[in-house]
């Protein structure tokens, strides 16, 4: 485990927030700009990454765009901005979570513990699943459609195998962050992004999907 | 007492104006046609009477003359009656004529030709009497009827054109007056406009070039509005940005405090305690705030399931999902709505039946009319009639809950749902639950996508 990266501008929050993670068991590193948190996470990749979204010189959301391209890091954004299309943009741009300074170190700590075990793997899914026209690999992590392999982040993979190891099943928004992201409660505009972005890698037409088919009022649903 | 618009006014006005003018102008025109007809008249009768009396004077010379016979030997024309006066016997055609006026009749034998105008029950008619010798006169009756009808119709011809004179003024002023008004019901509609949240509704100042002033100190005061809100919506958001960072630094340097409690000595950890209590409080608070700020901002509309969201509301606090029902049978509330305020909403409702209402008896989610309806019953002493409005007021809290000084809220919850739901095109109220207990009762007016 090479720890946490906190990438913040504001030199008191990083230094408190890295003061708590440390007390909350993490190896964790900082920084101050978006240019040195991509070289730092290059030098040794970090396992979680919070980001900041006002960021001088490269901002949060490109940052977030190019830590994504490097790789399939955990990357939560933590921000004073609140406003849904910042929320929905990082999201989009790659971020797995979203939190709104304040953050409590406690709910802070209790996202990077569920961080922590998804990213040990635990998965209980078979090793081999074949939903239509998809070919899911969980132990080697890959993704085929048609035969051809689809590129996914680490949440989109693991969400795919959720809903894959229920094809035909109906899993609530709730029950999805509970098992792909590891969370008690949480925002559930996390998982409409994701599936939203797991569909442009795997529908033909997204606006009106055939395999990851959205349940009016229950949640969503990978057709067999 | 009601005051009559600005179009009846206009209207009295003109229909007053017209009214005196067109009497004065009728009755001035009256007078003079009456008085020019009846010199005319005067003059005619004058001139025909001297030519009669002078044919019956040359007709009565002798001592035997048949008075009777002379005066029916000509005809004087319709409406003139002749009579002959000898020595005081009044001779005439007629039986029952009308009498000669003593004081004309005096006059005239005092050789003096007169007239004089008496009314009868034919109607006016006019007396002349013309002095023939001094025992004779000669009188001539002239009815004056037909000039009497005459003016009459006048009269009434006049009188209707000044009633309709009266009538179009009114007319007048009451189109004036809409054509006046016209370009007001423009202000009007931008002002509606305007209040119901529209800031870019602004007057064309050429459409109306009398109301140009208006229309331009209109437009400046929306200007004015809309930088001031703006001002207050930056000022808002600065602030919450401002008080986040810092925050987020207490919150973090608070957690270490209470992490390390135990290698502190006891005072300096009860102080690291108060610190860590009151960071959290001021977080909530804060929090609170921003949200209650957020309800100026525009709804974000999408198709929200409720029901999902009030149960995992119930879950996050450990209360049995099974309290929140759909009534209306249809088992899922899918509401256009704005996902984060009626998460909002539902979450301060169940945090106050559970802090202040001894815990939630039951959610309910409905639809009535063009609203989408949130109840949610609790199991406490309820909230007394005057404290109902009231407690949807920030910083206010019902007589019933506990004092202040613990780590409970600040008071804020119940303003936000207040907040919200009015942002919502809706209101928050609170009612007594048949059986005990509080009912609140959200509103959200149904919106489409």
């Amino acid at each position: 485990m090479s720890g946490v990266l906190v990438i913040e501008d504001d030199d008191r929050i990083r230094r408190s927030l890295m003061m708590a993670l440390e007390d909350e068991g993490y190896r964790v590193r900082g920084t101050a700009t978006a240019e040195e948190g991509l070289a730092a996470h290059r030098a040794e990749p970090a396992d979680a990454i919070l980001v900041d979204l006002m960021l001088p010189g490269i901002d949060g959301f490109e940052c977030v765009r190019q830590l994504r391209r490097d790789g399939d890091a955990t990357i939560v954004v933590v921000s004073a901005r609140d406003d849904t299309h910042d929320i929905v943009a990082a999201l989009e741009a790659g971020a797995d979570d979203y939190l709104v300074k304040p953050v409590a170190i406690k709910e802070l700590a209790a996202r990077m513990r569920a961080v922590r075990r998804r990213n040990r793997g635990g998965q209980s899914n078979p090793s081999t699943m074949v939903v239509g026209d998809l070919e899911i690999r969980a132990d080697a992590g890959e993704v085929r459609l048609r035969g051809q392999p689809v590129q996914l982040t680490r949440t989109e993979f693991l969400l795919l195998c959720e809903l894959a190891a229920h094809a035909g099943q109906v899993l609530s928004r709730q029950q999805l962050l509970q098992r792909v992201w590891g969370y008690e409660f949480g925002d559930e505009r996390l998982v409409d992004v994701h599936v939203g972005r797991l569909r442009q890698k795997i529908e033909d037409d997204t606006s009106s999907p055939r395999r990851l088919v959205t349940v009016r009022g229950l949640g969503y649903k990978l057709q067999r | 007492m009601r005051r009559f618009g600005l179009r009846a006014r206009v209207s009295t006005i003109v229909a007053v104006g017209a009214l005196a003018l067109s009497t004065a102008v009728a009755t001035l025109s009256y007078q003079f046609i009456r008085s020019s007809l009846l010199d005319e008249r005067r003059n005619v009768v004058w001139r025909t009477a001297y030519y009669d009396a002078s044919y019956v004077e040359a007709r009565i010379g002798g001592p035997d003359t048949d008075y009777v016979q002379v005066l029916s030997s000509f005809n004087p024309g319709r409406g003139r009656t002749p009579v002959l006066v000898v020595t005081g016997t009044p001779y005439r055609l007629d039986v029952a004529g009308v009498d000669i006026p003593t004081n004309l009749a005096r006059m005239v034998e005092g050789g003096q030709a007169a007239r004089q105008v008496v009314h009868t029950p034919q109607g006016p008619a006019m007396i002349i009497g013309i002095p023939l010798s001094a025992t004779t006169q000669y009188y001539e009756i002239v009815s004056l009827r037909e000039l009497d009808k005459t003016l009459r119709q006048i009269g009434l011809v006049l009188t209707l054109v000044a009633g309709g004179v009266t009538i179009a003024g009114a007319g007048l002023g009451w189109y004036a007056g809409r054509r006046a008004l016209r370009p007001l019901a423009s202000v009007a509609e931008a002002a509606e406009g305007i209040a119901a949240g529209d800031l870019t509704a602004r007057l064309d100042p050429q459409a109306e070039p009398d109301l140009q002033r208006l229309a331009s100190s209109f437009n400046n005061m929306v200007d004015q509005l809309q930088q001031r809100i703006e001002r207050d919506r930056r000022f808002a958001a600065d602030v919450s940005h401002e008080l986040r960072s810092p925050l987020q630094t207490l919150a973090a340097a608070a957690a270490v405090l209470e992490r390390r409690q135990d290698r502190l000595d006891e005072r300096t950890a009860d102080a690291a305690r108060l610190v860590v209590e009151e960071v959290s409080r001021f977080q909530q608070l804060v929090t609170d705030l921003l949200e209650i700020t957020r309800a100026e901002s525009e709804l974000d509309l999408s198709e929200v399931d409720v029901l999902a969201l009030a149960r995992d509301q119930c879950k996050r606090r450990e209360i049995d999902p099974a309290v929140v029902t759909v009534l209306d049978g249809a088992g899922d509330a899918t509401w256009v709505a704005d996902a984060r305020r009626v998460e909002q909403i539902l979450a301060n409702l169940i945090e106050n039946a559970e802090r202040h209402g001894g815990g939630v008896v039951a959610v309910r989610l409905s639809q009535e009319g063009d609203y989408n309806v949130i109840e949610v019953d609790d199991d406490g002493p309820g909230v007394l009639p005057e404290d109902r409005e009231v407690i949807f007021r920030p910083f206010v809290r019902g007589s019933t809950a506990e004092r202040r000084g613990d780590t409970d809220g600040a008071g804020l919850g119940l303003a936000i749902v207040a907040r919200l739901a009015e942002s919502h095109g809706g209101r928050a109220t609170v009612l007594d639950r048949p059986g005990g207990g509080a009912r609140f009762r959200v509103e959200l007016s149904r919106r489409t996508t």
